[in-house]
């Protein structure tokens, strides 16, 4: 501050003692003063009027002469323009590489503001699902992608806050198939990833439609063998060595046949056949039946209970009902020891209904329960030795649940028993008018 | 003026809201025409009569929009560029309501389709008409959400190749009734089928119009394509 109003102050001394100077000379120093004055006041204007010509030219080659103070700043501002010059090109080109890695990109990738708005999506996603990368910035995607899953899926997404995912046919191609996964970030603003399942799914039928020929396959030369092994036990004129083995290899071919079937129920459950049928089910009348055919086993729990306590019917396809309720009590039958108690339970409330299955026996690890639904999974070999299953009862479960929009639930203590617990949704559930039936017990044995 | 300003962007909300439902209900309708046409192709009664079951959705849409418009016009009194989208809307919400029951339709024959006899060539012809016609209501809705006159010019073009089809296939149709009488019956319901097909093209075309009508201002129904394609061009190029 001082040394600006030194200089100023230097300098109107200087101008003031020329003005005394001419005035000593040749007489009249006011008059040097005012012309003075006003011959400094318009060189400066005609120099502020030069600088501001050059600032307003948006990218000048080069400076401009000026003399004095004037060229310093000349030189402060070219200097500043440059460096922005620099920094822009460096933004620029930093953008353009993203650009560039963004669409190289396989899956497309959409970001959208609070209101839905494309606000830039890469080429993969223009491709797949037919936008325009730049004339539709700003629309409302679901009014470009406006298939009725997408949508709804996207208002959930805005308001459960969570991350979920949609199939839907691409809207260029129905043979392509699109999986589109929504996920929130910043403010209200959501990404959206799509990606090309088409291989993936084709992929998933070879493998269902593998599974149920082969099986097929498997059967036919199966159902010979065992036919002969059969005649071969009730043989009188075979040699008692040969009893033994027989039996085994007669039990062993069951064994395989129970799988085959098991695997065949199981690829039928996940052939896409889209709704189940919506006959009403009586499952009070299925789940007597399963209790009947439990006491008829040979071995079994002593007491085997079944508590119904809602005359609730289900939606749903009786035989696909029926294999997963009867699977799960079996699974329960023979994890229990004989002394043990097996439950079944059929309960309603505003939740929807459950099926329970509650039993006393070995019980699950906690850290095996989440894989005790996957195919020919075992707990541990020592168990599976004993137990003659296929190994796949509770995938068949699993999937007959999920056919009818139920869950599976699992809840286990090793040593003191498990409770798997079958839900179904309200829509799924049908009560009948004269609905009050308390607590109808029927006891074991 | 701080008041009109606020009036004025709730007005742009309501309208964008309306322009969304109106997409909405398109997609909903060409999803309707889509499970229609794959539930006759695969023979699957119980599909079909769920199009058909579902059809109250796009009723109920239509209604809701409707119902909003006159709110819109009686509330704002929207002038020239409002005013003509006001317009187009609700004279594209009956088209799709049309065609809502052209799915409706193909729904029921479907049912019907899948318990008689297969032809051998397993429906080729109605899926190839469907998938077009599909296209067809895509790029129409398309063409209505991006305010695109010429896509939608487009579209009107590709409504003779529909034309074309359908006859192909009442062509066939005859021969196959002639070489064969007894499959009279199910050769009429495909018959059927394709003519609801066709017409789904026919509603599809009108929607275009509406969007050069809503873009352009000009009416360009019961004209030939020139005229239309130069509607569409004149007055800039597209965005409004």
């Amino acid at each position: 501050m001082l040394a600006a109003w030194s200089y100023a102050v230097l300098r109107v001394c200087g101008l003031v003692l020329l003005a005394l100077a001419g005035g000593w000379v040749f007489g009249y120093p006011w008059l040097w003063l005012i012309v003075l004055a006003l011959g400094f006041l318009a060189w400066q204007l005609a120099n502020l009027h030069r600088l501001e010509r050059w600032l307003a030219v948006r990218d000048p080659r080069g400076g401009i002469e000026a003399p004095g103070k004037w060229a310093d700043v000349v030189a402060h501002v070219g200097r500043l323009r440059r460096r922005n010059r620099m920094r822009k090109r460096r933004l620029a080109e930093l953008l353009r590489e993203f650009r560039h890695s963004t669409d190289a990109l396989p899956d497309g990738a959409i970001l959208l503001n609070r209101r839905r708005e494309i606000l830039w999506c890469n080429e993969a996603a223009a491709r797949l699902l037919g936008l325009r990368a730049h004339a539709d910035r700003g629309l409302r995607i679901d009014n470009l992608i406006r298939h009725p899953d997408f949508v709804t899926h996207l208002e959930r997404a805005g308001s459960a806050g969570g991350r979920s995912s949609v199939e839907l046919a691409s809207p260029l191609d129905e043979a392509v198939l699109l999986s589109m996964q929504t996920i929130p970030y910043g403010d209200r603003q959501n990404l959206v990833l799509v990606k090309d399942i088409t291989y993936q799914a084709k992929l998933e039928q070879v493998r269902q439609d593998f599974v149920a020929n082969a099986s097929h396959e498997l059967r036919s030369p199966l159902t010979v063998i065992s036919g002969y092994l059969d005649d071969l036990v009730e043989d009188e004129k075979m040699p008692a060595v040969w009893g033994g083995p027989i039996r085994e290899m007669q039990r062993q071919s069951q064994r395989m046949q129970a799988i085959i079937g098991d695997l065949l129920e199981l690829s039928r459950l996940e052939a896409p056949g889209g709704e189940t049928e919506h006959n009403e089910i009586d499952v009070a009348a299925l789940l007597a039946q399963i209790h009947r055919e439990t006491l008829a086993l040979e071995r079994r729990p002593r007491d085997v209970v079944l508590t119904i306590d809602t005359e609730a019917r289900l939606l749903g396809r009786e035989s696909e009902i029926y294999s997963a309720f009867s699977n799960l009590v079996a699974n329960a039958v023979k994890f229990t020891p004989e002394a043990g108690r097996i439950e079944m339970r059929w309960r309603a409330d505003s939740l929807g209904a459950q099926m329970s299955v509650i039993d006393t026996g070995v019980g699950i690890p906690p850290e095996s329960i989440p894989r005790v639904t996957e195919r020919f999974y075992r707990l541990d070999g020592g168990r599976a030795r004993r137990s003659s299953g296929t190994g796949l009862g509770l995938a068949i479960v699993k999937h007959a649940l999920q056919k009818h929009q139920g869950m599976l639930e699992i809840e286990s203590e090793p040593g003191r028993g498990s409770t798997f617990t079958c839900r179904f949704p309200p829509e799924r559930i049908v009560v009948p008018v004269e609905n009050q039936i308390p607590h109808d017990q029927v006891p074991g044995t | 003026m701080e008041l009109a300003q606020h009036i004025s962007r709730r007005f742009d909300e309501d309208l964008e809201g309306l322009r969304s439902s109106v997409l909405a209900m398109g997609g909903l309708v060409q999803e309707q025409v889509a499970e229609a046409v794959n539930a006759l192709v695969i023979g699957d009664s119980e599909r079909g009569l769920q199009v058909a079951h579902d059809d109250h959705k796009v009723n109920d849409m239509e209604v809701a929009i409707d119902e909003e418009c006159s709110r819109i016009i009686a509330r704002r009194s929207p002038t020239a560029g409002d005013l003509r989208l006001i317009v187009a809307i609700i004279k594209t919400i009956t088209d799709l309501e049309r065609i809502g029951d052209e799915a409706e339709k193909i729904g029921f024959l479907a049912s019907r389709l899948a318990a008689m006899e297969r032809p051998s060539n397993n429906y080729r012809e109605i899926r190839h008409l469907g998938r077009h016609v599909g296209q067809m209501i895509n790029n129409a809705l398309d063409a209505f959400a991006r305010l695109d006159t010429a896509a939608a010019v487009e579209v009107v073009k590709a409504d003779s190749v529909v034309d074309e089809e359908y006859e192909l296939i009442s062509r066939q149709s005859i021969t196959f009734m002639m070489e064969d009488p007894r499959n009279i019956r199910r050769i009429l319901d495909v018959m059927w089928a394709a003519r609801s097909l066709e017409r789904v093209g026919d509603h599809a075309k009108n929607i275009c119009e509406y969007v050069i009508y809503m873009v352009q201002g000009q009416d360009v129904r019961h004209t030939d394509l020139s005229r239309m394609e130069k509607a569409a061009r004149d007055g800039g190029s597209g965005g409004a």
